[in-house]
């Protein structure tokens, strides 16, 4: 049984879910003046979206071997591609729709995180094979 | 009972998320009151309030007949005492700083002829000042300097050599104005070295107001500075001969702040005052600081007049935000204080060194026949609007390099972001991204609005200086009257003017 495999999720998705978080951090930081928090903010974008791609590349654990769903693959992605959308609209400053798609990519970040936490691998293919009970 | 290692390992997860989230909102929570970095002095620094305040001297006339009054104005380099026992070479009008202080009449003409005996050309621009344009101090109006053998910077302005005259006619109510250097690209570190001074501006009007006068009287020019280890003025300019790359080293291009606060040039002074009201005219002559100023013992700071002049009434305030180039004329009365009191001008932005300001010590009580009237100034005109503006004052690459822009541009002296028609009223609604003081040359304003609300606390009155705090708009009523031409408007931290934020716009008959 893989249960490892949900591990790098687990831990790449949380990781992703707070740097995230802390664009809002340090949004509200410039917002009130501090200018060094302007580079936090576009530093820590980088750092957000390779976050989101090694939680992409954990989330493919859960697939192979772990034998579990495989649309974390594509929602991460998905994620990635959003936030790279968010990134554009930043250095265009398009802050009408850069703010609410920030909040947007925070949710589905937090909700996705969650998941990986909540996430019981169900009996594998090859164990689905055997009785009800036989598992360890 | 013994911790699973499941439990371990939960409890390590949510204390390293807490962190993770923590410790950057806890440690950013306060925002900054002003935009820059702190650039800190390498010299040992005097305890506050153990040196004597002084006021600028007041300038001589060379000449005056009924054609106005003649000055005359070396700007040089000397050494000045500013940190006790410390030699601190300057920049100064007549080897001063600050600048000796011009007081001028309403509608008499001033005529000050400045002769420039520094390293580099200069501009002069009388802050406040209703002056035509040529005589207002364009950025590159260049007055370079007396047997100057160096290159001459290719612009479209005046070029002058040597000495020039600026002929200012002074058809404008009293007020608290001051003239700086303003040369494109390096005002910010000639500031700093030492070029501003007090204009003062009278009238009769004023006069018969009974206000406190003579030595009851005080300009009090607020600026922070940072000294090196040498005694020399710290400034993080990229070229220190100020003639060929402008701006500064990183992390300072968001602004230079200080953290000595001279008062009138003197670190932290104590004033004897007698018991009595006084006028002090507040100026910041900062770079990029802002202040919050209250009294300690609290007591009321009654303002009587803005940027531009007199307020129409005073008003009493707990504390005063100041933001960099704006002047407060207020009213205090000392009389409220026993005899042989300290009371301390303390700046609630501020932290260690920052937060003392200057300190008044109560001498007796002597008669005081001052007073505050309830009417000081007439009501501002209203005029019918004829154009609205947007300008928004954003951070932005200048030139492939990080700057400062206006509507996505930086400095151009050749291309006019606006042509208001002379005689025209407009609003101009002004937004920004981080703390940008916005004054405009020639024409003193009104603010009709901050954010969604009224004018602020500290918005009332004539102003020239419109403190714009971070994603923020404010709009202004102004009016484009008499003088015909090209002027600038600029953000007044003067690391964010260095490099890029300002605009020209031009008066159209």
């Amino acid at each position: 049984m893989h249960q490892w495999t949900r591990w790098p999720l687990r831990i790449t998705s949380s990781l992703a879910a707070l740097l995230l978080f802390n664009q809002a951090v340090f949004a509200g930081q410039f917002l009130s003046g501090t200018f060094p928090a302007l580079q936090n903010h576009r530093d820590n974008a980088t750092y957000a979206g390779i976050a989101v791609l090694a939680a992409a590349v954990a989330a493919a654990l859960i697939r192979w071997p772990g034998g579990g769903p495989i649309w974390p693959v594509p929602a991460f992605l998905a994620l990635l591609g959003l936030i790279t959308v968010q990134i554009t609209l930043g250095f265009l400053r398009v802050l009408a729709v850069h703010i609410p798609l920030g909040v947007t990519i925070i949710v589905a970040a937090l909700l996705l995180a969650a998941w990986s936490w909540r996430y019981r691998p169900a009996a594998s293919p090859i164990r689905e094979a055997e009785p009800v009970g036989a598992r360890s | 009972m013994s911790l699973s290692r499941r439990q371990l390992l939960g409890g390590l997860s949510a204390v390293g998320a807490a962190a993770a989230v923590g410790v950057p909102f806890l440690s950013g929570v306060r925002g900054s009151s002003s935009t820059g970095e702190l650039l800190p002095s390498r010299i040992g620094l005097p305890k506050p309030f153990t040196l004597p305040f002084r006021v600028p001297p007041v300038l001589a006339p060379a000449r005056a007949d009924a054609t106005g009054d003649y000055y005359r104005v070396t700007q040089r380099a000397a050494l000045a005492e500013i940190l006790p026992g410390v030699r601190t070479p300057i920049w100064g009008y007549e080897g001063l700083f600050p600048g000796p202080t011009i007081r001028s009449v309403r509608g008499r003409r001033t005529v000050v002829t400045h002769r420039n005996e520094l390293p580099v050309p200069v501009v002069v621009h009388l802050h406040g000042g209703h002056t035509p344009a040529g005589q207002d101090g364009f950025p590159t109006d260049l007055l370079y300097p007396v047997g100057w053998t160096g290159e001459h910077t290719m612009t479209d302005g005046v070029m002058a050599h040597g000495s020039r005259d600026y002929v200012y006619p002074m058809t404008q109510p009293a007020a608290t104005l001051w003239y700086h250097d303003h040369r494109m690209d390096f005002t910010g570190p000639a500031v700093w070295r030492g070029l501003a001074g007090f204009h003062l501006v009278s009238d009769p009007a004023e006069d018969a107001l009974g206000l406190p006068t003579g030595d009851r009287d005080l300009p009090v020019m607020i600026a922070d500075r940072s000294f090196d280890a040498d005694g020399s003025l710290r400034y993080p300019s990229l070229d220190r001969s100020l003639l060929h790359a402008p701006g500064v080293h990183e992390p300072y291009g968001s602004g230079v702040l200080g953290d000595v606060i001279l008062v009138n040039g003197v670190p932290w002074p104590v004033a004897e005052v007698p018991a009595v009201r006084h006028r002090l005219r507040l100026l910041n002559a900062s770079n990029a600081r802002r202040y919050r100023l209250t009294l300690d013992p609290p007591g009321p700071l009654v303002q009587i007049g803005a940027d531009g002049g007199l307020l129409e009434g005073p008003i009493a305030h707990e504390a005063l935000e100041i933001a960099p180039a704006q002047r407060f004329d207020v009213v205090v009365d000392f009389g409220r204080y026993r005899p042989g009191q300290v009371v301390t001008l303390r700046n609630e932005f501020g932290d260690d060194t920052t937060t003392p300001i200057m300190r008044f010590r109560i001498g007796g009580a002597v008669p005081d026949t001052s007073r505050v009237p309830d009417r000081l100034a007439p009501a501002a005109p209203a005029g019918r609007t004829a154009v609205t503006r947007d300008l928004r004052f954003r951070h932005g690459e200048v030139n492939g390099m990080a700057g400062w822009t206006i509507n996505g541009d930086a400095f151009d002296p050749a291309r006019a972001a606006a042509t208001p028609r002379l005689g025209d009223t407009e609003i101009w609604r002004l937004s920004s991204d981080f703390h940008h003081p916005i004054h405009l040359h020639l024409a003193s304003f009104r603010v009709l609005s901050r954010g969604i609300g009224g004018p602020g606390p500290y918005d009332h009155g004539p102003k020239d200086t419109v403190d714009l705090r971070p994603a923020e708009q404010a709009s202004i009523l102004v009016r484009f009257t008499d003088h015909p031409g090209r002027y600038v408007f600029h953000c007044h931290n003067l690391e964010h003017e260095d490099m890029g934020m300002m605009g020209v716009f031009t008066v159209r008959r």
